[in-house]
């Protein structure tokens, strides 16, 4: 009951700006009907953790604890985003920046982006899968190129064109799987059915089809190398997307890639995947360290950061064992909430500075203390220190692989983080600090604007001190699932 | 065996493509693509008297060889740009590129696929080389609306290879990635249109504002 509420909700919200014409209304709605989410994401998940195997419906949606945690991510963010869109949105429309037309197309397109992702998350078949995903970058495409500016446009047509070919290099390998399933006498795409028969399927075409998976889907995932997309559509797209974008849409991706890895596990052994996973891992943290430290452009260094953390997940996937999962899926849900919160500092600083350049940004703690306070404690938080969450899920993943002997991995693993560790905080607290501009307006932050601080910082506080059971639970159970048992 | 005179038909449509250094001209050979991939399913339909792959073919005529074609002359008439499709690699090398393509396609099916026994090889090897050019098609070649092409024949390669080697996807499926093809070249035309506007061209390799 709590899936068709979820994915009804935003469709009925896309319904909203069509009759309201104050936007500011139109927001405070929206943002109400993603608090509304919270707790069937939740009681969904729940469910799943207690109740042992998935749902079905029509044999067409699937939802088992893997897929209700990540919808629970994406409950989290869309709640934070649509409370930070109100203010931000009324704003922009108030300074003329966007028309009264262009904010309300703004919701619509909020709603269809959260609902292609819903949708993604909750699909048994493996090729409506394919065909939500591309969804997704369809309808975030006119959120990437909303100002309409040259850079902006730019950053759209290239966040399109990589993405559909990425995605396109998806669907063969989609297809492939297909083959291999056809092979073994089943005709179906449903995921179920292919992770049901994937001991008789013919690993060697698995495995040639998960790599063909992992470019098309890691495209979108922003994995290294093919993450080039990334940084321009994250640092041009509107902050509350920016968000939406970095928290959960490369989520959506990774999930793809978990399913088709689930599979591949079974039937040819986890070695096969958890190489290409550590490889990909690794190869991520280095590059985007290397940008991290040359990024001038706060956004641009959020994004980068994006591919760093991508690629923490990615290592605690290939470590795999129970800890190493555990550690990644709540890496998962750690990031989505440091980094949206972090992207909302960032737009909190382009408002009032009118720039994303740190070489130019100084004394945010005194134009705006509330958010001088988050960002610099974001940015520790982000780059993985105590007491926050994300130390935990790092520690867990460099845990698992130093149990496991990959010291090498450990090693490298620990110089990237420390890399990015130092170059985000040295940049944010060059920004938070030193003496405010002269003469500069100060637009101040509003009531919703503070709560969507204040709910993302209190989850990465509380996981950072105690996991409660509850959500220990959802984890287990999100875990075994990836790991097949 | 009439299937697959259809299908060299596309191969050669595809030589037409890289060939081409007009946009008028890609565009035909692209509608002719097109033309081939609809005679080819309709025949299947014919033979296996399937209602739902009658309706595919049916979509595939209406989107792919009469409203994308359409559509992409009407941007081209619209936005004033000039004829040349400003080629990084050249027409002889171009062709040439495309035959090797082939060949590797060719190397590709008859390792990994058992050709023969449930898959047909000749679709096989032509799906794979039609989705290469695809690729190659939108990184060697100046205006923006080569991009588009390049996509939209890479989707043609995937419905051939989907055809190939399981008989088709899945009737739900075929129309989601239909409607997502549709909407996506509607997206990329407006984008299209917008590039022209902001920086007078639509030369994707004068896109480079966004760096580092």
């Amino acid at each position: 009951m709590q899936l068709f509420y979820i994915l009804a909700l935003p469709l009925l919200l896309m319904l909203v700006p069509v009759f309201i014409k104050n936007n500011r209304v139109i927001g405070i709605i929206n943002a109400v009907g993603y608090f509304s989410l919270l707790l069937p994401a939740l009681t969904l998940a729940r469910n799943l953790a207690s109740g042992g195997s998935g749902i079905s419906f029509f044999n067409f949606f699937y939802v088992d604890s893997l897929s209700a945690f990540f919808i629970l991510t994406t409950a989290v963010v869309g709640f934070a985003s649509s409370l930070y869109s109100i203010d931000y949105i009324a704003k922009e429309t108030a300074h003329g920046v966007i028309s009264g037309k262009k904010a309300k197309i703004y919701y619509a397109l909020f709603n269809l982006f959260l609902f292609s992702m819903f949708f993604a998350l909750t699909v048994n078949n493996l090729g409506m899968l394919w065909a939500a995903i591309e969804m997704t970058t369809l309808a975030s495409a006119f959120l990437v190129g909303f100002y309409n500016t040259g850079e902006s446009v730019e950053a759209a047509w290239k966040y399109i064109i990589i993405c559909s070919v990425g995605i396109a290099i998806a669907l063969f390998g989609t297809i492939l799987f297909y083959y291999a399933l056809s092979g073994s006498g089943t005709n179906s795409l449903n995921w179920t059915d292919m992770a049901m028969a994937a001991k008789k399927l013919d690993p060697r075409v698995l495995k040639i089809a998960f790599l063909f998976i992992l470019v098309g889907y890691g495209t979108k995932a922003g994995v290294a190398p093919m993450h080039t997309w990334l940084p321009d559509a994250h640092s041009q797209a509107l902050t509350p997307i920016s968000a939406l974008l970095s928290a959960v849409l490369l989520k959506t991706a990774l999930y793809a890639i978990l399913r088709f890895a689930i599979i591949v596990n079974k039937c040819a052994g986890e070695q096969y995947c958890g190489n290409l996973f550590i490889f990909f891992g690794l190869l991520s943290l280095g590059i985007s360290a290397g940008f991290v430290i040359l990024q001038k452009d706060i956004k641009r260094l959020l994004a980068y950061s994006s591919i760093e953390h991508i690629g923490v997940v990615l290592v605690g996937f290939g470590i795999s064992g129970v800890l190493g999962i555990y550690g990644a899926l709540m890496h998962v849900f750690n990031h989505a909430a440091a980094k949206s919160l972090m992207f909302f500092c960032a737009g909190n600083i382009l408002k009032n500075y009118k720039t994303t350049n740190m070489n130019v940004i100084r004394g945010l703690g005194k134009v705006l203390p509330f958010t001088g306070v988050v960002a610099i404690l974001g940015a520790f938080a982000l780059s993985g220190s105590p007491p926050f969450s994300l130390f935990i899920s790092e520690i867990m993943i460099l845990a698992a692989a130093f149990s496991k002997g990959s010291y090498i991995v450990c090693a490298l693993f620990i110089i990237f983080l420390s890399v990015a560790f130092a170059a985000i905080v040295y940049n944010l607290s060059r920004v938070v600090f030193g003496k405010k501009p002269e003469g500069m307006v100060v637009e101040g932050e509003a009531l919703s604007t503070k709560l969507a601080f204040v709910f993302l910082f209190v989850l990465i506080c509380v996981l950072g001190v105690k996991i409660p059971a509850f959500f220990n639970d959802i984890l287990t159970a999100a875990g075994k699932v990836v790991s097949g048992a | 065996m009439q299937i697959d005179i259809f299908l060299f038909g596309m191969l050669i449509a595809n030589f037409l493509m890289v060939a081409a250094k007009r946009i008028s001209a890609l565009i035909n050979g692209f509608c002719l693509q097109a033309l081939l991939l609809f005679l080819a399913t309709l025949i299947l339909a014919i033979r296996s008297k399937n209602i739902e792959l009658y309706i595919v073919a049916f979509l595939l005529f209406l989107l792919k060889v009469v409203l994308v074609p359409y559509f992409l002359r009407r941007i081209v008439k619209r936005i004033k740009v000039e004829e040349n499709l400003g080629l990084f690699v050249n027409s002889a090398l171009s062709l040439f590129l495309v035959l090797i393509f082939t060949y590797m396609a060719y190397l590709f099916a008859s390792t990994f696929m058992p050709v023969g026994e449930s898959v047909n090889g000749i679709s096989c090897v032509i799906s794979l080389s039609v989705m290469m050019t695809g690729v190659f098609m939108m990184i060697s070649r100046i205006k923006a609306l080569t991009q588009i092409i390049g996509l939209l024949v890479i989707e043609n390669g995937l419905f051939v290879f989907a055809a190939a080697v399981s008989g088709g996807m899945p009737f739900i499926v075929e129309i989601a990635i239909f409607f997502d093809v549709f909407v996506c070249v509607i997206i990329l035309g407006i984008f299209v249109y917008r590039i022209n506007r902001l920086f007078t061209h639509i030369d994707v390799n004068k896109l480079r504002n966004l760096k580092g």
